[in-house]
């Protein structure tokens, strides 16, 4: 930042703002056990961080300042300082630790221990662990952007848990389509979003209501959900597609078609691109959020699933 | 490598292992194996792309099914040498690109140790000489889906299983095609 201060010229004021500001992804890759750091402004790695234990959540804080990534055959969670690209610590949960989100204020982990039907809340620095059961197959994780709810998928029970954050209690239990998987909370924290693997739809729900108020169509097998410019982007694994759709109306946009078993997706912070990991073809596009162009792409290790919140902002 | 050899336990019978469904919590894996054919993409697809007709795999001793090549319609029962049967649903056809994609909806553990099985199948034109090259791939999950699997459901079985029958399957195709 010293030629911000140095009063560069504004076109050079410019091309560093541009270059400071690119998002970042970390994306686990499960097959080759480790972490690819990719800067989403030049689409190329910027750093890969060896994790083991078949690393596939991931979880950035909302700060930017660290990221969580889920290990479930190694049984640990393991906390990264993201801008020093260093792993400070692997936190042991048992079970097999999958889907993970972040509190708002950074001071809490929600993981889910897929074939142990719980719900784990982590302090990540005094590790104390308070449970909730959540059912069959825990899967995606989400907190709302106010802290105080946690939403978790159910996959084999068909069904969203709303948790609050405060008891760590169970509030209200959400059926949606076959077997939820992501869940992508609104930057209004006002509704939930899940991809349905098996019945190849998104349900949306309103959290003040706790209640499902839509179902969208989408393509085969769909995994996760972004959310930009009141457009839900939904990987379709079996389909290989991102499926487009209007928040508001609910009515379909567009397809994209885009690499082999695509899984994750997230929005960089502005919400101008889309990103997706296909964990076939072992790679990430970048699409425009706006006329759904594939704008880059950008190789990762083998198998990424960046199951979770895999953008980082970058100040 | 006899027909039978295909299906990994078929001929051992090996007695039906009670597993918690198809929940996965492993690790996917991948396996791709290719041959090259000495014949037209059309002609090999014509044989690839009957999703009806699975007689060129071995093992297979009879296909039974509906619904055609319409994706999420079309399924098929494949009838085994030594009784067992696989249970298959289509899930992408395109004809002009000459690919599908279909997953195992049933299978006994016993026959091929995998669970959550997609696999898709393309036949492309041959860098040069006018041949195909045919490319069977496939993501699954072993069998035993929990951590600390029995040997006969860990990683390493489920991909030498599926591995295997891609092999002697192309190799079957290359054969058939080529004699014809």
């Amino acid at each position: 930042m010293s030629f911000l201060r140095a009063g560069a010229t504004g076109f050079l004021l410019a091309l560093v703002i541009g270059a400071a500001h690119a998002d970042e992804a970390f994306v686990p890759n499960q097959s080759s056990g480790d972490l690819t750091i990719l800067d989403l402004g030049a689409m190329t790695p910027a750093a890969a961080l060896p994790i083991g234990g078949k690393p596939a959540g991931v979880a950035v804080s909302r700060d930017g300042a660290r990221a969580y990534v889920t290990s479930p055959e190694g049984h640990f969670v393991s906390v990264i300082d993201a801008a020093e690209r260093r792993v400070l610590k692997r936190i042991d949960v048992g079970g097999q630790p999958f889907g993970v989100a972040v509190s708002p204020d950074g001071r809490r982990l929600y993981v889910a221990d897929m074939n142990g039907r719980e719900l784990l809340e982590i302090d990540p620095d005094g590790e104390k662990t308070r449970r909730v059961e959540i059912g069959a197959m825990p899967s995606g994780v989400a907190a709302t952007p106010d802290g105080r709810l946690v939403i978790a998928a159910a996959r084999d029970d068909n069904a969203l848990v709303v948790v609050d954050a405060e008891t760590f209690r169970r509030v209200a239990t959400i059926a949606v389509g076959r077997h939820p998987y992501g869940v992508t909370i609104d930057a209004g924290g006002r509704r939930a979003y899940t991809a349905n693997v098996e019945s190849d739809d998104v349900s949306v729900i309103d959290l003040a209501e706790r209640k499902l108020i839509a179902t969208a169509p989408v393509g085969g097998h769909p995994y996760g959900v972004a959310l930009a410019k009141g457009r839900a982007f939904v990987a379709n694994q079996y389909a290989e597609t991102v499926s487009v759709f209007d928040t508001a109306t609910f009515a379909p946009l567009a397809t994209i078609k885009v690499g082999e078993y695509p899984e994750s997706v997230g929005a960089s912070r502005d919400g101008g691109t889309i990103y997706v990991t296909n964990w076939f073809s072992n790679d990430l596009w970048s699409i425009d959020a706006e006329s759904y162009k594939i704008t880059g792409k950008a190789p990762t290790g083998d198998g990424p699933r960046a199951f979770g919140a895999f953008v980082r902002p970058v100040d | 490598m006899s027909p039978l050899a295909v299906f990994r336990i078929l001929a051992v019978a090996a007695a039906l292992t009670p597993l918690a469904a198809l929940a996965h919590g492993a690790t996917p894996q991948k396996v791709v194996e290719t041959i090259e054919i000495a014949a037209p993409p059309a002609k090999v697809w014509a044989v690839v792309g009957d999703f009806q007709n699975m007689s060129w795999l071995p093992g297979v001793v009879k296909t039974q099914g509906e619904g055609g090549v319409t994706p999420e319609i079309a399924k098929r029962r494949l009838f085994l040498a030594g009784g067992a049967v696989i249970d298959e649903r289509l899930v992408q056809y395109d004809d002009a690109a000459m690919s599908l994609r279909y997953i195992i909806e049933h299978v006994d553990f016993a026959v091929l140790p995998v669970g959550n099985l997609s696999a898709t199948l393309k036949v492309s034109p041959a860098p040069s000489g006018g041949g195909s090259v045919v490319e069977w791939k496939s993501r699954f999950y072993r069998a035993f889906p929990g951590g600390n699997p029995p040997e006969q459901y860990t990683d390493e079985v489920a991909i030498k299983a599926v591995s295997e029958l891609f092999k002697s399957g192309l190799a079957a195709l290359k054969a058939r095609v080529e004699r014809e």
